[in-house]
């Protein structure tokens, strides 16, 4: 068919510019946002890493690309240490990449679909930056880290938190935009929703 | 969500995990990625030097009196072929076809984070200003973006045009 090979074409093209859109406006939305996120995300995971202290002692605040980490206990002439946040928040370009390139993204139910992965992403964020910090309590800070973490604590922390920068954080948005996303824009009809007359009404009938 | 796409995901993540420990544990990163990675570098190297760039290696460091890298997991292009090897293991195909698409799929990661080295190191050495912004967000997302690319097509073909996701 002569058509077939242009058809499949346009498709991929289509789908292209689909994802390149997705790409641009996460990448614009991911860095003018980033300031305000990272101070919203300290403010989340703040509390959250003071549930595991007696007495509590954590306090989180942003700056610039990082979450500065400051504890009432640190001397007050030292400096404080900082985390990088970029590299535990990006994938919220994926995400948006990815749920661009869907058919009938703006159906009711893949809106809800993304509404609800962003806000799986956002928690996931949280607790990225909360096992970020526990695994620089854990690991760096030498006598007062192996006095205060015992030998599995120290694993667990730096393991979870070194899982997620190598491989969760790329599959996060994977998984929600295959299970959430891209089922609710797909372009079958929902069931009942098929025209009249059509090969799936005829089917379910 | 359909059961087979439930099914996918859950082999999926435990693929995942079981990878992840996999070149987590010392010797295999000691024996495998670490050699691998320093390849890579030397690779890269080579090309930089083709386009003009005066640079040394050092293990897993390439060098320069502009600027320096130190390749580590993350920049290896090792999480991109986590999430295409657990996503196309996860996925009902027949052996052949699905050793020729990891096969196809890891070449083509390998050979696109190849080019994300070089054009760091270049934008790191030339244009300091960028080279955050593609370090940590853009190249990342380009190269999983691939990766999920490279899956979803393989998994059409595979089902003659149906798309992974119709029957996973």
């Amino acid at each position: 068919m002569p058509g077939a090979g242009s058809s499949a074409a346009e498709t991929a093209l289509r789908l292209a510019l689909r994802a390149l859109s997705g790409f641009a406006l996460g990448l614009v939305l991911w860095r003018a946002a980033t300031p305000a996120y990272d101070r919203v995300l300290a403010g989340f995971a703040e509390p959250v890493i003071r549930l595991f202290e007696r007495p509590p002692a954590t306090r989180l605040y942003a700056e610039g690309s990082r979450v500065v980490v400051d504890r009432a206990d640190f001397p007050s002439s030292s400096d404080r240490p900082a985390l990088p946040v970029d590299d535990l928040t990006f994938d919220v370009i994926l995400l948006l990449t990815l749920a661009a390139t869907t058919r009938g993204l703006f159906r009711d139910r893949a809106v809800k679909g993304l509404a609800l992965s962003c806000g799986i992403l956002f928690a996931l964020h949280v607790a990225a930056l909360v096992l970020a910090v526990e695994s620089f309590y854990a690991t760096q800070l030498g006598a007062w880290s192996t006095a205060t973490y015992g030998a599995l604590a120290r694993n667990v922390w730096a393991t979870a938190s070194h899982f997620w920068r190598l491989a969760g954080c790329f599959a996060a948005p994977f998984v929600l935009w295959w299970a959430l996303i891209r089922p609710a824009g797909s372009d079958a009809p929902a069931r009942g929703a098929a025209p009249k007359g059509s090969r799936l009404r005829r089917k379910k009938a | 969500m359909q059961p087979a796409q439930k099914k996918f995901l859950i082999r999926f993540a435990l693929f995942l995990v079981g990878f992840y420990g996999l070149v987590a544990i010392q010797p295999v990163n000691d024996a495998v990625v670490v050699p691998f990675t320093v390849l890579l570098v030397k690779a890269s190297a080579g090309i930089l030097r083709g386009i003009g760039e005066q640079v040394v290696t050092q293990g897993t460091v390439i060098r320069s009196t502009l600027f320096a890298v130190d390749v580590r997991n993350g920049c290896n292009g090792i999480e991109a072929a986590l999430l295409l090897l657990a996503a196309m293991l996860a996925f009902p195909a027949p052996p052949k076809a699905r050793a020729a698409g990891v096969a196809v799929g890891l070449f083509a990661i390998q050979g696109v984070n190849l080019f994300r080295i070089v054009s760091l190191f270049w934008l790191g050495a030339h244009r300091r200003d960028v080279f955050e912004l593609f370090h940590a967000a853009i190249w990342q997302t380009l190269l999983i973006l691939l990766a999920v690319g490279i899956f979803l097509a393989w998994g059409r073909k595979l089902r003659g045009g149906d798309g992974a996701e119709a029957r996973a």
